[in-house]
C-alpha cells in the first residue's frame, strides 16, 4: 500500500479533532455537564451568523468571537435559568440552546441573499474536502490544508489550556464550594471552560459538523470512564480513542463510500456499546475486594 | 446563655440568612475564643449547616456579617478550612486518596502553579495523621464512607490553617474512628487552632467539646460546655423531642450521682 498524503491529512486532522473535543468532553463529564456542551455547540449558530455578516467572511477571527460570546451567553442562560428561575437543569439545557439555535436559523434566512453560509455546512461539515481546501499565502506559497492548521491550533490552544489550569479544573469539577472557600473562581474557570468548547466547537465545525462535535465530545470521554477510574489514564485513553476513531472512521467511510465524520461517530458508538457490554458483565471475582481500614493508631 | 468573649476568633454579628425569602436562622449573634474544639448542636433542620455556610461565604447573608481574626472572609482565606458534608460530592470522580489531599494544598499554591514535592510531603504527614497511609494511590470509588470521612479531614489538615469549619464529620463513621478523629481534633485545639464541628449526638458532644452553640432557627446557647449543657437549654433547643431529651438529662443526672456519698 502506498502512503496516500490525503488520507494521512484526513486522519491527521480528524485524531486532532477528536482529542481537542475528548479532552474537553472528559472535564464536561466530570462536571455532569456533557450535555451543555452539546447545547453550546448549537447556541453558537447566531454569533456565527453575526460575525459573518459583520467581517463578510466565513474564515474570520470575528466569527469565533461570535461564537465564543454566544457560548458564554448560552452558558449563563443555562445557569441563570436554573438557579434564579428554578428549571430543572435539562429543561433549562433544553430551553437556552432550542432558543438560540432558532435566532440563528431565522438570521441565515434574513441573511441568506448576503452570506454563503447554509445549515447543510453548519450542521455536517465535510471533511472530505479537506486536501483541497489549501492555505496559500499572498506570494503564492502553498502551506497545506487550511482546515489542518485551524485543528492544529485548536489542539494547541486546548492542551495548553488544560495543563494551565489543570488543578483548578480537577478541583472545582470534584468540589466546588470547597474550591470557593479557598479562593478559586469556580464561576470563572467555568466559563473559561465553556469559552473553550464554544472555540473548539466553532474550529470543528466545519470539517465534523455541529452534531458530530457533541458525539467526540461526550462519546469518547464516556467510553473511557467504563475502562478507568483515574484521571491520566482516562485522558490517555480518551486519546487513544480518538486517534483510533479517526483511522477507523476514514477507511470504513472510504469502504462504503459514506461521510467520514458520519462513519467516525458511528465506530466511537460502537466502541461504546462495546466497552459497556464488556464492562456491564464483568463477574464479582474480577472486580477485586476492599481492603478493610486500618485502625487509627493515635 | 451566650458568652461573648474578647478578641475573638470568629466574630458573628446579628446574622439573618434566608432562602428564598424564608429565613433559615434568625439574628445569630455570637463570639468564639481560640484553641478551643467548638460543637454547634442542634436537632435537623435547625441551620447548623446553614451557619457554616454562611461563615463560608457560601451563602449570603440577608443581613449581619461575620468577621474572622478580625477581618473580613476575603482577607483571611488561606487561615481557614474547610469539610464539607460527605454526601455533597460524587466519590465516582477519577482521583486517588493522595489527589484529594493535595487539593487542601491548592489554595496557598495560586494560580497556574503545581503541587511539587512539598505540597507532597505535606499531603502524607496528613494522611498519617488520620491513619490512611495505606490508601494511598487507592480510588476515592474504592472507599468506605467512614474512609473517605478521613480523606476529607486529612484535606483539611493539609490546609495547614487556624479555623477549622466541619460539617457533620462524623456521619457513617465507626465510634472507634470517631474517637480517635476527636482526639486528634482536640490535640489541634490544644496547639491553638480554632475546630467547629457541626455534630448531633449530643453524648459524645459532652466528652469532647469545650464549647457548644446549640441552634434552632435562633441561636439558643453558645458557651463553655459546664456552663450551656443543660436541661433547661436542651430542650428549648430540641423542643418536643422528649425521647432525645430524657436520655440527655437522665446522662446527666447520671454524672452527678454518686450512690456511695448520698
Amino acid at each position: 500500500m502506498t502512503f496516500d498524503s490525503n488520507a494521512f491529512l484526513i486522519i491527521f486532522t480528524g485524531a486532532l479533532i477528536a482529542i481537542s473535543c475528548g479532552f474537553l468532553g472528559v472535564f464536561m463529564m466530570l462536571r455532569k455537564m456533557s450535555m451543555t456542551g452539546d447545547a453550546i455547540s448549537h447556541a453558537v449558530l447566531p454569533g456565527i451568523v453575526i460575525g459573518f455578516f459583520v467581517s463578510g467572511s466565513q474564515r474570520s477571527l470575528e466569527v469565533i468571537m461570535g461564537a465564543g460570546l454566544l457560548g458564554i451567553l448560552a452558558t449563563l442562560m443555562i445557569e441563570g435559568l436554573r438557579k434564579k428561575a428554578k428549571v430543572q437543569l435539562d429543561a433549562s439545557i433544553g430551553i437556552t440552546f432550542t432558543l438560540l439555535f432558532a435566532i440563528g436559523i431565522i438570521l441565515i434566512n434574513l441573511f441568506a441573499y448576503k452570506v454563503d453560509l447554509d445549515q447543510e455546512c453548519v450542521l455536517y461539515g465535510e471533511i472530505a474536502y479537506l486536501p483541497i481546501d489549501l492555505w496559500v499565502t499572498k506570494s503564492g506559497l502553498n502551506l497545506g490544508p487550511r482546515i489542518t492548521w485551524l485543528a492544529g491550533l485548536n489542539f494547541f490552544f486546548v492542551i495548553g489550556f488544560i495543563y494551565l489550569l489543570f488543578k483548578e479544573l480537577i478541583l472545582t469539577s470534584f468540589d466546588e464550594s470547597f474550591s470557593s472557600v479557598i479562593g478559586i473562581n469556580a464561576k470563572g474557570v467555568n466559563l473559561a471552560l465553556m469559552s473553550m468548547v464554544s472555540y473548539t466547537t466553532v474550529s470543528s465545525f466545519e470539517s465534523v459538523g455541529a452534531i458530530l462535535v457533541v458525539a467526540l465530545l461526550v462519546v469518547p470521554p464516556a467510553t473511557a470512564f467504563l475502562w478507568t477510574k483515574s484521571l491520566m489514564p482516562l485522558l490517555q485513553l480518551t486519546a487513544a480513542l480518538g486517534i483510533l476513531i479517526a483511522i477507523l472512521g476514514y477507511y470504513l467511510a472510504y469502504w462504503i463510500d459514506s461521510s467520514i465524520a458520519g462513519m467516525m461517530v458511528t465506530v466511537a458508538g460502537i466502541f461504546f456499546l462495546l466497552s459497556a457490554i464488556i464492562k456491564g458483565k464483568k463477574p464479582s471475582w474480577l472486580q477485586g475486594t476492599y481492603k478493610a481500614a486500618k485502625p487509627l493508631g493515635i | 446563655m451566650i458568652t461573648q468573649v474578647e478578641n475573638p476568633v470568629l466574630e458573628i454579628h446579628d446574622l439573618t440568612v434566608s432562602y428564598d425569602q424564608n429565613p433559615v436562622l434568625w439574628n445569630v449573634d455570637l463570639s468564639l475564643p481560640s484553641g478551643k474544639l467548638v460543637g454547634i448542636l442542634g436537632p435537623n433542620g435547625a441551620g447548623k449547616s446553614t451557619l457554616i455556610k454562611s461563615i463560608m461565604g457560601l451563602i449570603p447573608p440577608t443581613s449581619g456579617y461575620v468577621r474572622i481574626f478580625d477581618k473580613p472572609l476575603n482577607d483571611v482565606r488561606a487561615r481557614i478550612s474547610y469539610v464539607p458534608q460527605r454526601e455533597s460530592v460524587d466519590w465516582n470522580f477519577p482521583a486517588s486518596v493522595l489527589d484529594v489531599v493535595m487539593m487542601g494544598t491548592y489554595g496557598k499554591l495560586g494560580l497556574f502553579r503545581r503541587p511539587g514535592k512539598k505540597e507532597k510531603d505535606l499531603a502524607m504527614q496528613c494522611l498519617e495523621q488520620v491513619g490512611m497511609t495505606g490508601f494511598l494511590k487507592r480510588q476515592i470509588s474504592e472507599l468506605s464512607g467512614g474512609q473517605q470521612q478521613r480523606v476529607f479531614i486529612a484535606r483539611a489538615l493539609a490546609q495547614q490553617a487556624d479555623l477549622y469549619l466541619m460539617d457533620e464529620p462524623f456521619a457513617g463513621v465507626d465510634m472507634a474512628t470517631e474517637t480517635a478523629i476527636f482526639q486528634l481534633l482536640k490535640e489541634m485545639a490544644d496547639s491553638g487552632k480554632t475546630v467547629l464541628v457541626v455534630h448531633h449526638d449530643i453524648h459524645s458532644a459532652m466528652n469532647f467539646f469545650d464549647w457548644v452553640i446549640m441552634l434552632n432557627l435562633h441561636l439558643v446557647a453558645s458557651g463553655p460546655k459546664e456552663l450551656v449543657i443543660t436541661e433547661d437549654l436542651l430542650r428549648k433547643t430540641y423542643g418536643g423531642k422528649l425521647n432525645l431529651l430524657t436520655k440527655v438529662t437522665d446522662l446527666i443526672r447520671n454524672k452527678d450521682f454518686n450512690p456511695l456519698k448520698s
